[in-house]
């Protein structure tokens, strides 16, 4: 056994255990976002329309909408008892899936950050966030995806 | 009157042409399912500088960076970044340079986790992740993220990045990166030139780093982590009579970030950052170097928009700044290999005004009050007055402009 077959074997065994480090962190931590801090709304984000009960609100003032098949949320905010809008979680700067807080969108990648109309605050990102096109009937809110 | 209408059209129609190969539209088009979409985009700054005592006058094109992005699938894509500084590059010259500053593919694994792999910029400090020049006060990045935390430090690697829900706002990030090679370290400017930076280059040293990262209203707070070997090649690592392997002459590095922006016009950003290498002895006595034990560096900035006083929902950027760094790249040397440099004891003062007259346009006007202490004679070779004298106050005036898109 050469001296650098033994540091070969030592690297190899370093950077794996290192990597699988990662991993067992990333899917440990990855356990703790199944609660989020607004009520979801799970749902097919594939139809044209997305049909949101008012009751699916609770307490809160914004629910995420979400497609469990898609990566992206609908944040649904409820402005007024007749105004909702949907914005669509989408960072405009590289694309990354934002995080809603009480106060606004913000990404993690770059510090971008989101006003509650999908106004940029904060730079890198320079377009506001997609909205959709949202109507009140009776009590549900209709989310138009096409839009 | 059917010129005007054939003009009309044409108007029209290149419009609506043109609208569909705007970035923002081309990424947001098709909503959800749309596939195989690239973008470019980049970012830039030029500068002039002016120097008091000198009394000379320094133009550059400072860098122009080119992205290119690439979706594959809806969880797969690809980033890259390359950047020219300074203009142009001639071979055989003392000229600019070309490097990627990143280029890595991204998996989306969850709506809340994502891994990257390749070149990348880990979490570390504040500019380092965010360094579009769009997105900081002066003409420089702060000092203190370009000597004690080398700026865009990238390195290939592999890196986990993702939110917890349960605790709203708080990001992590986790890392295996390429580590350092301490044959190149410089007394003046601490591990920045130790990088690999993507370059191949033989190297047996791998590092981890981790950041933790909450958006809580109006801050911003971070801290991370940095743990790597620099000893370098294992074949030269011995023969100089290091340790060798991943972790061998280990570098390790600390630091915590706030950042406030407030709605009301207010902006702070605050930075403290250590850096250890251990056994600077051993490295100095292999390369005859002076390499520090211990560094540090700090900063503070206040700023104010003052676009907010006339309108505060305007998305226009009129802010005056200050802010004070102090860094230390020589705190404690390494006994008996290593000498005091007071010199990289150093002190910047920056103010100016920053302003954005729309978003991802900036004209950038400062001025940089630099102290440090006495260079050590002992460390020069040509001694004045056959070299040129040190000044170890002075102050730099600078002009810029940049952009992002």
């Amino acid at each position: 056994m050469t001296s650098e077959g033994k540091t070969r074997r030592e690297f190899l065994k370093d950077a794996c255990t290192a990597c699988m480090g990662v991993s067992f962190l990333g899917i440990s931590l990855s356990q703790l976002t199944s609660c989020s801090p607004f009520p979801v709304y799970k749902t097919d984000l594939s139809k044209k329309i997305v049909t949101v009960p008012l009751s699916s609100f609770g307490e809160s003032t914004m629910v995420i909408v979400r497609d469990m098949q898609v990566i992206y949320d609908v944040l649904l905010v409820k402005k007024s008892d007749q105004v909702y809008d949907a914005l669509y979680m989408r960072c405009t700067h590289q694309e990354n899936p934002l995080t809603a807080t009480k106060t606004g969108l913000f990404c993690s990648a770059h510090g971008s950050r989101f006003d509650l109309d999908g106004n940029v605050l904060k730079e890198p990102a320079l377009a506001p966030l997609k909205k959709f096109k949202t109507e009140l009937q009776e009590n549900q809110v209709l989310i138009d995806l096409n839009s | 009157m059917r010129f005007l209408i054939a003009f009309l059209f044409v108007f029209c129609s290149f419009s609506a042409f043109s609208q569909v190969l705007t970035k923002e539209d081309s990424l947001t088009a098709g909503l959800i399912r749309s596939n195989n979409t690239t973008v470019i985009s980049g970012y830039g700054q030029l500068k002039t500088q002016y120097d008091f005592r000198l009394k000379t006058a320094n133009t550059e094109l400072t860098r122009n960076v080119l992205f290119v992005g690439h979706r594959f699938k809806n969880n797969i894509y690809f980033f890259s970044e390359m950047e020219l500084e300074n203009a142009k590059v001639v071979g055989g010259k003392a000229s600019g340079e070309i490097s990627m500053e990143q280029l890595f593919l991204k998996f989306n694994i969850n709506r809340s986790t994502y891994l990257q792999a390749g070149l990348f910029i880990p979490r570390i400090g504040i500019i380092n992740e965010n360094h579009l020049p769009t997105t900081y006060n002066g003409n420089d990045r702060p000092f203190v993220e370009t000597f004690v935390i080398p700026a865009t430090w990238r390195e290939i690697g592999v890196g986990l990045y993702g939110s917890i829900n349960t605790v709203p706002g708080l990001n992590y990030s986790v890392a295996v990166l390429s580590g350092l090679n301490s044959a190149n370290f410089t007394n003046d400017t601490g591990i920045v030139n130790g990088r690999m930076e993507g370059a191949s280059s033989a190297s047996s040293s791998i590092a981890l780093t981790n950041a933790w990262l909450l958006y809580a209203g109006d801050w911003r707070i971070q801290a991370s982590w940095y743990y790597g070997g620099s000893a370098g090649p294992k074949r030269q690592a011995d023969s100089l009579h290091l340790q060798s392997g991943p972790f061998g002459i280990p570098v390790a590095l600390a630091e915590a970030n706030a950042q406030y922006h407030g709605r009301n016009g207010f902006s702070l950003r605050a930075l403290v950052t250590g850096v250890s290498i251990q056994e600077a002895g051993k490295i100095n006595f292999a390369y005859g170097k002076n390499t520090p034990q211990n560094m540090y560096g700090a900063y503070i900035e206040l700023g104010y928009n003052f676009y907010k006083l006339i309108n505060p929902t305007s998305a226009k950027n009129l802010t005056l700044f200050y802010r004070q760094e102090a860094m230390d790249l020589g705190l404690t040397r390494a006994k008996n290999y290593g000498e005091d440099n007071d010199v990289n004891r150093r002190f910047y003062s920056v103010a100016g005004i920053t302003f954005q007259p729309t978003g991802g346009v900036i004209v950038k006007v400062d001025y940089v009050m630099r102290n440090t202490g006495d260079r050590n004679p002992a460390l020069l070779a040509t001694q004045f007055p056959r070299a040129l004298p040190y000044y170890s106050s002075n102050g730099f005036f600078n002009v810029g402009i940049g952009y992002s898109f």
